[in-house]
């Protein structure tokens, strides 16, 4: 694996940036209803960032602005800003299309395209125009490595994705969004539908994955964050009421709405 | 049964009540069951109920004649003597002529009493030729003393009830002296249009035969309509080779054809008062027996059935063949084999069917569709058959000295495969072809049937209307699915399906009185705007894309159409307002009525085609029959594409894919099989559809792929011929015909659709 990481692009960069993707004074609206308060936190590259906090405090809405997958909404609205190295994602010179490719994107529900497993993880290639067979079949081999699961589904690649189990689909949709190569990974609760060792696979896949990529990961689970995160971030209401390294949040909490959460006495 | 033991230990306890349906929940539900299945099992029933309404109205078609023996009775002594024979229209007084100054009617209700009717025949004279024709119950006449004339036999009813009689009579007219003074008269034709009268005969003057034709002139005085007498004689005796065995007048009195011994037919007409030998033909030159046995007129007197003495029966029918301009015979068809030449013949006067026998053998044969409807082999041997005017009966006159009517029902003669799938060679064509034309002017009118052209028409109209349709409607969908912004779409749907219930009448009627005069002069403008219009918006498209980022910015994804719109608008009436000038400048011709050159392309069309230009053509059938189609398949399929899945719409665009990529790579797929239904109900739509063809178009039935002239549909068919067509006539049964081919059609193609339909749902299905 980690051949692969230095083979990667990315490592050319030395020092890694401590705001990878800088949140400024962030606020945002669903028509009428504002579902962020101000938010403003840094999120440092190559780390694994996690987000916590009660359901509908907006940490899909926040997530999703990362890689302006809002836009697809009508009606919403922003102030603030969000900058990707040093650079605004709402500029006019931003190419949605190459932002996403920057950025790429893991939903809470697994949705694989009714395609082929290879189709499936070629995809971006192909949006792309890149349609060399030899590359395609080693980025289809690599990426599938990379989330384990290449040795079960490497006879029946040309088979519908559909017929995959739930978790092999969620693994299959990571394997689609990392296989060309995005800087960063977000995720939206990635495991919320896996079986415990289906989550523990994908836990590993993450700590591997983050030598490579800087991932944001919003979920439910405080041991998961406990396990895998670098950095967690806890909202409430909209707000960001913490953002710190995870051993602190957790054994350390600096507000009381964060220790009341994270003991489990709300939420 | 019920054995104690058996009984689980413990009694189960009581369950409780909430746990409990109500009564009126359960007897609701079965109410609703019972319901929703009479539903169903009622629909089931009366689409099965139209369809064998509708078969019930076909099958008649396909029947062969049923024929039945009704009556026997012994009249003739010497019935192989007989010279003519003939029926009433109804068969209930036959008349029989055997020779000598009398003919004699027979009274079948009466038990074949006979009745004698004098012949008023000059002094001295015995008829020696005769010539009955039982279309206008006329006989002409020759006599031993070289004179001819007519004898016209009338029926008449008297009583009524159970009294009701027939009663026969004949009128001699005065005879008229013809060729050689004296000479008798061996064989005679005659004709009479009603404006012509012509005769043929063949006279033996003093032991050589000649061929005599004259008409008969009527010359109008001051009082009135003037005495017939007898017109120039035309000796045509030179003009044969062989001694005339057959001689044939038809009914419109302009030719004579005689056939000779050595089975040559010569085809003599009547130009401007002359006789021109326009065609000598051998029907058998072929055959082993090249003689003609027998030579009659089918009904409406333009085909000739011919036998040889081998039996083989051929049929010449009058046609203008191609490349000359001269009608001639020409054989149409080949009937299949008497035992030997025909010894009898009648020709039904109702329709192109006749009698043909031979010894005991008889058939009955239909002209057009070249088929057998009936063949026995008799227990008798006819001396003479005659069909009566309703087609109601058969009449044999047996040698054995009996008459037999027989009861005939064929009321659909010129049904059946070939007529309706097949080609035919009707009279008067070059060639067989597909063609209908179920009503004509005259009695003698053969319907010609073919569905085959309405098919073609069919399917033209679909097509043109898809080929309008298809991409715009798509296209729509795509756009209002995918890009348009969601409050432009909440407008947009409702405006499309208020078109699609806009009435087709108003349709029909805006293509036909709106459209086509527009389009007619018009037509260079029309296509240079579709052209013109998508090729701009790929161009601008193109354009767009090459722009700087910034500049794309200033318009929101979702809002390009405000902008693209007023250029299309632009573009469109440009080009529109240039159509003229481009016609000017590209169609020009010269015009074949004045003389001049003009630049007009209505003239253009046919000059560099070849095929015809109308008002009402498909073009204009296909813009308004797209225009019904358009809102039915941008609906459903605009309904399929935005059920696609946010999803994966998501997760295509998360993966970087542009809104187009997004659309082909992933919405269409998987709406690939709601937009195919969509295709198919718009399909069924415009194959159904029947105002705006009948209105838009000529409704002529043409098998042309060409754009600028009509068609003539199924549906359109049977609107517009189905009031004027008799109940239960072979021509309504055909219509009806017609609409169960237009529901095969529609059936076949929406059974294949729904297979591909689910092939495709179960290729892209998500779970
Ligand atoms: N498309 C939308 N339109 C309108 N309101 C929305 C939309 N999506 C989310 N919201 C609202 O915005 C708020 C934040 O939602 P969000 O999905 O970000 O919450 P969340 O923190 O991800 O919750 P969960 O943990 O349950 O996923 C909620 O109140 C939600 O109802
Ligand atoms: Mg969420």
């Amino acid at each position: 694996m980690s051949d692969e990481a230095t083979a990667s692009p990315i490592t050319g960069v030395f020092t890694l940036n401590p705001r990878m993707i800088e949140v400024r004074d962030f606020s945002f609206w669903y028509g009428a209803k504002q579902a962020i308060f101000n938010v403003a936190m840094n999120i440092p590259e190559r780390k694994v960032t996690a987000f916590i906090g009660p359901s509908g405090c907006g940490k899909s809405t926040l997530l999703r602005n990362l890689n302006r997958m809002n836009d697809l909404i009508d009606g919403v609205r922003h102030e603030g800003d969000i900058l990707l190295d040093g650079q605004s994602l709402y500029d006019p010179s931003v190419e949605v299309i190459s932002l996403r490719k920057r950025v790429g994107m893991v939903f809470q529900k697994s949705n694989p395209f009714p395609k082929s497993i290879y189709e499936n993880v070629v995809f971006s290639l192909r949006v792309a125009g890149r349609n060399k067979r030899s590359e395609l079949d080693e980025v289809v081999e690599t990426s599938l490595r990379h989330v384990a699961l290449w040795d079960e589904v490497k006879d029946r690649l040309h088979e519908s994705a559909y017929g995959l189990s739930g978790g092999q689909m969620q693994r299959l949709c990571i394997a689609r969004a990392i296989a060309n190569r995005p800087q960063i990974l977000l995720m939206d609760e990635p495991c919320s539908a896996l079986d415990p060792i289906a989550t523990l696979k994908i836990e590993e896949l993450m700590s591997q994955l983050k030598e490579e990529y800087t991932i944001v990961i919003v979920t439910h689970n405080m041991q998961q964050a406990r396990r895998i995160a670098d950095d967690t971030a806890y909202f409430l209401l909209g707000k960001l009421i913490e953002h710190a390294p995870t051993s602190d949040i957790f054994t350390n909490p600096q507000r009381i709405e964060t220790e009341r959460y994270i003991s489990g006495q709300m939420g | 049964m019920m054995n104690p033991a058996d009984q689980s230990p413990r009694s189960p306890r009581p369950v409780p009540e909430r746990f409990l349906a109500s009564k009126a929940t359960l007897r609701l539900d079965a109410l609703m069951t019972w319901l929703i299945r009479i539903g169903g099992v009622s629909i089931i029933i009366m689409v099965l109920g139209i369809f064998v309404f509708v078969l019930s109205q076909i099958l008649p078609l396909f029947k062969g004649a049923h024929i039945e023996p009704q009556t026997e009775t012994a009249v003739v002594a010497n019935a192989a003597q007989v010279k003519a024979f003939g029926v009433d229209e109804s068969s209930r007084l036959p008349f029989v002529y055997e020779g000598g100054d009398e003919l004699r009617f027979i009274d079948l209700a009466q038990n074949g009493k006979i009745i004698s009717e004098k012949l008023t025949l000059p002094v001295g004279a015995r008829i020696t030729a005769q010539d009955y024709h039982a279309g206008n119950h006329r006989m002409a006449f020759g006599t031993s003393t070289g004179q001819v004339g007519l004898i016209d036999i009338s029926y008449a009813s008297e009583g009524t009830g159970a009294e009701a009689r027939i009663r026969g009579s004949a009128k001699t007219s005065a005879s008229i002296p013809i060729g050689q003074e004296g000479a008798p008269v061996e064989m005679i034709g005659y004709g009479d249009s009603g404006s012509g009268k012509l005769f043929a005969a063949v006279q033996n003057q003093s032991g050589t035969w000649k061929l005599v034709v004259f008409p008969l002139v009527q010359k109008n005085s001051l009082l009135g309509a003037g005495k017939i007498e007898k017109g120039d004689e035309t000796d045509l005796t030179a003009l044969i080779k062989g001694k005339p065995v057959k001689l044939l007048v038809p009914q419109t009195a302009d030719s004579v054809l005689v056939a000779d011994e050595s089975g040559t037919v010569s085809y003599f007409f009547l130009n401007d008062g002359h006789f021109e030998k326009r065609q000598e033909f051998r029907p058998f030159s072929d055959t082993a027996s090249p003689a003609v046995a027998s030579m009659d007129f089918v009904f409406g007197d333009v085909s000739i059935v011919f036998t040889n003495p081998a039996g083989e029966t051929r049929m010449f029918s009058l046609f203008i063949p191609q490349g000359t301009d001269k009608r001639i015979y020409g054989q149409t068809r080949t009937f299949s084999n008497l035992p030997a030449g025909a010894t009898f013949f009648a020709a039904s006067e109702r329709n192109k069917s006749f009698l043909i026998g031979s010894g005991t053998r008889a058939s009955l044969l239909h002209a057009t569709t070249e088929s057998t409807r009936w063949e026995q082999t008799l227990a008798f041997e006819p001396a003479a058959a005659a069909v009566d005017g309703k087609f109601n009966h058969i009449v044999f006159l047996g040698k054995d000295g009996k008459i037999r009517v027989l009861g005939l029902n064929d009321p659909h003669p010129e049904a059946g495969w070939k007529a309706f799938f097949g080609k035919v060679w009707y009279e008067g064509a070059n060639q067989p072809k597909y063609e209908w034309q179920s009503t004509g002017g005259s009695d003698e009118f053969e319907p010609k049937l073919s569905l085959v052209p309405l098919i073609f028409g069919t399917i033209k109209g679909t097509l043109w209307a898809m080929v309008m349709a298809v991409p715009i409607a798509l296209l729509a969908a795509v756009y209002a699915g995918q890009f348009l912004r969601p409050e432009v779409k909440r407008v947009v749907k409702p405006v499309m399906e208020i078109m699609a219930s806009l009435p087709s009448v108003v349709l029909g009627f805006l293509a036909a009185l709106w459209l086509a005069p527009i389009l007619e002069t018009r037509v260079v403008s029309f296509f240079l705007v579709c052209l013109g219009v998508p090729v701009l918006a790929m161009l601008v498209g193109v354009a767009w894309s090459r722009m700087p980022v910034l500049t794309r910015a200033r318009i929101k994804p979702g809002r390009e159409w405000l902008a693209l719109l007023p250029l299309m608008f632009l573009a469109g009436f440009v080009l529109w307002k240039i159509g003229p000038l481009v016609e000017s400048l590209v169609c020009v011709v010269k015009d074949p009525a004045t003389g001049k050159v003009t630049a007009d392309f209505r003239l253009w069309w046919p000059k560099v085609t070849g095929c015809s230009f109308d008002q009402r053509n498909s073009l204009v059938v296909g813009l308004m029959m797209g225009f019904a189609v358009i809102p039915v398949i941008f609906t459903i399929a605009e309904d399929a594409i935005s059920n696609v899945p946010n999803s994966i719409i998501a997760a295509s665009h998360a993966l970087g894919a542009s809104r187009w990529q997004t659309v082909q790579r992933v919405v269409l797929p998987v709406a690939a099989a709601g937009i195919f239904s969509a295709l198919m109900i718009g399909l069924g739509r415009a194959v159904g559809e029947t105002m705006i063809v009948v209105m838009a178009t000529g409704n002529t039935p043409i098998m042309e792929w060409n754009l600028f002239n009509g068609m003539r549909t199924l549906a359109a068919n049977i609107a517009v011929e189905l009031p004027e067509a008799p109940v239960h006539s072979t021509h309504y049964r055909t219509l009806f015909l017609g609409a169960l081919v237009l529901f095969v059609l529609t059936f076949v193609l929406n059974t294949a659709a729904e297979l591909l339909r689910q092939r495709l749902r179960e290729k892209y299905k998500i779970v």
